[in-house]
């Protein structure tokens, strides 16, 4: 479970920052008093427009980035004072997701497998389960750098599956990726929820969260402007599809 | 889980092409190849100025036109020659611009009077100083030949030319073979080291940080349990570690330059640096050397954390290498010693102290101070890299 509390962040503004924003205030706030919280055995979506502060919330709860103020529990255990505790917890996963080029999906998996304290048995368990799942064990041997798109990201599926963990964090996961590739990633998704795992994802595409979500929070400049069960949102929706609504609750909080 | 990032960080490194080029191939052939197309070079060009038959061109009066024979009939040892006779000495300055003569001798017109007054007469030589090697040759005859007329006044005279050399001069050097050495050339091995040091870290710098970061798996491994300052140090220990390694893989060339190329002919020279070349110099090397490569990472990594480009990291380190460079320089000029205060100057420091290693003549004392300081820096360096990686600001791009 992860549960957000009054969570705020605040990043300097540089000179030159403040120049092209054409500002004098020395601070900027990406996250204005959010709170909600994810459940076991459900996925939650973050859903914003580009540049709502989506990800810098994504990064706060993976411990990227420390909070100005408010709190955040991370299956129990609070992320901001034990960072290294609650990180054992998570699997991380964003569109953007690099691979080391030069070495092979098995030196990846074990490499991460290592890093989070995987025991031997365990991970020849899992690697060869997710293996498996994956259909990855005809390129297990090959180096990253001459693997396609899709094999690339079932490695990455594979690298944050590899410790079982509690809580998944998905950040923009299907971003520049084909449909077939990202069919990968939403299968992955309803697996964790399937395996009662806590699930956060972050979208800005309507169409994904429908699919998947049982709970939702629209963020827009870095505040949540709806929040709810994907239950009720459809049922109060007062236009004619998902993604008029996601415009018209973002539209009427604009000069909020 | 240092040792577990370590060892992820050195197989990859290892299989970057542009880092092995720096790290191994380079330093291990730069050397020997320099130094054999050096000497060859060099070789074949005394070979060749010596082997030129050289075109002499001699102005003349006819009071003493006995000169141009007597050049002509010096010693064969001395080389070939063909003289050429002259009335002008206008011409012969033109012919030697148009390299038709290496050389031309004005004969003043009292020659053979002041030769029996025993009067110094002045003649004017005429050379080309673009044309190397040819005034050496010029000398080696005129000198001959002023031998040769001396020897003809001594005799009419009468005089013993030892009764005219009161005193002579036998000069001993007190410093052994090693420290003239170590104190002529010792400045050139530390130079190279620090060349190839900072070269060998610069690359697996940037590409264990920049790189990481513009590959976006930087991201990822920072949401891993394992602490920042674990991920640095086991990122360092391959900078540090390839910094070393090009190093050592210079002291390999210049072994196999050595050894097995042979470019040290002279066997004096060799036996000189067998004696230099101990184990225990390059113990004592390498706890210099360590301590400044982990000064050179750290001053590195700091930047490579805050480049967002591959690119940009490199346009900030190249110019830090010129700045290395130039202390490093120091060990080429001559009284430039070691002392308490050139012992705290970082990098200049490791370069005299080397250099007096080399001589044998190194202060304990002055070795342990420049150690000491280069392993504070060192440690500053590490803790200045340390809270620049932990600014989430220059974490992501």
């Amino acid at each position: 479970m992860i549960e957000v509390k009054n969570l705020r962040k605040e990043f300097e503004l540089s000179k030159q920052q403040r120049k092209e924003l054409a500002t004098d205030a020395k601070i900027a706030v990406a996250v204005d008093d959010v709170s909600f919280n994810c459940e076991a055995g459900r996925i939650f979506s973050l859903l914003g427009p580009n540049g709502a502060g989506k990800t810098t919330i994504m990064r706060m709860l993976s411990t990227l980035f420390k909070p100005t103020s408010g709190s955040i529990t991370i299956g129990g255990i609070d992320a901001i004072a034990n960072p290294q505790e609650a990180r054992k917890k998570i699997g991380f996963l964003t569109g953007s997701t690099g691979l080391y080029a030069r070495l092979t999906p098995n030196e990846i998996i074990e490499y991460y497998a290592n890093l989070y304290g995987v025991s031997k048995a365990d991970f020849t368990e899992r690697k060869n389960r997710l293996y498996d799942l994956l259909d990855m064990n005809q390129f297990q041997n090959k180096r990253i750098g001459k693997l396609s798109t899709g094999m690339k990201q079932k490695v990455s599926i594979c690298r944050t599956m590899i410790h079982d963990p509690e809580i998944v964090i998905f950040d923009e996961p299907t971003s520049g990726l084909d449909v077939i590739t990202a069919e990968n990633i939403i299968k992955l998704i309803r697996d964790c929820k399937d395996q009662g795992k806590t699930v956060i994802f972050s979208s800005h595409i309507m169409s994904e969260v429908d699919l998947l979500c049982d709970d939702l929070a629209i963020v827009h400049q870095g505040k949540i402007v709806h929040q709810g069960t994907m239950e009720n949102f459809r049922s109060e929706m007062q236009t004619r599809n998902l993604t008029a609504e996601f415009i018209k609750i973002i539209n009427e909080n604009k000069t909020a | 889980m240092i040792a577990t990032i370590f060892k992820k960080e050195l197989k990859d490194t290892l299989r970057d092409r542009r880092t092995l080029m720096t790290m191994i191939i380079i330093p291990i052939f730069i050397f020997p190849v320099i130094m054999t197309v050096f000497l060859k070079v060099s070789e074949g060009f005394a070979e060749d100025v010596a082997k030129k038959t050289v075109n002499i061109g001699i102005v003349v009066t006819p009071e003493n036109m006995n000169f141009a024979k007597t050049i002509e009939n010096l010693p064969k040892i001395l080389g070939k020659k063909k003289v050429y006779v002259y009335h002008d000495s206008a011409t012969v300055q033109k012919h030697i611009q148009e390299n038709r003569l290496q050389f031309g001798v004005f004969v003043p017109a009292d020659f053979a009077k002041n030769s029996i007054e025993n009067k110094t007469s002045k003649f004017k030589v005429f050379y080309n100083a673009t044309e190397m090697g040819m005034k050496d040759r010029a000398e080696a005859f005129l000198n001959t030949f002023e031998e040769m007329e001396k020897a003809k006044r001594y005799k009419a005279l009468k005089v013993d030319p030892a009764s005219l050399s009161p005193i002579a001069f036998d000069y001993r050097n007190v410093a052994s073979d090693k420290e003239t050495v170590g104190k002529l050339i010792g400045g050139f091995l530390p130079y190279l080291f620090i060349v190839f040091g900072f070269v060998g870290c610069m690359y697996p710098a940037i590409d264990l940080f920049t790189g990481e970061k513009e590959r976006g798996t930087l991201e990822t491994l920072l949401t891993t349990p394992v602490s920042r300052l674990q991920i640095l140090l086991g990122k360092m220990g391959v900078v540090v570690l390839s910094g070393v390694m090009a190093a050592t893989f210079t002291l390999l060339g210049i072994f196999l330059s050595i050894e097995v190329f042979q470019i040290v002919k002279d066997p004096k020279l060799l036996e000189i640096i067998h004696q230099i070349l101990t184990v225990k110099f390059i113990l004592l090397m390498y706890l210099l050397l360590i301590p400044l490569i982990v000064f050179f990472a750290g001053v590195m990594i700091p930047i490579t954390v805050y480049a967002k480009s591959f690119k940009e990291a490199q346009s900030i380190i190249t110019p830090l290498n010129m700045l290395m460079i130039l202390p490093a320089m120091v060990g080429f000029f001559p009284g430039i010693e070691l002392n308490a205060i050139t012992a705290c100057i970082p990098v200049v420091n490791v370069v005299l102290a080397t250099k007096e290693l080399i001589a044998g003549t190194l202060d304990i004392g002055l070795l342990l101070l420049s150690f000491g300081v280069m392993t504070s820096l060192a440690l500053l360096a590490i803790l200045f890299s340390y809270k620049r990686f932990d600014r989430e600001s220059n974490l992501v791009s």
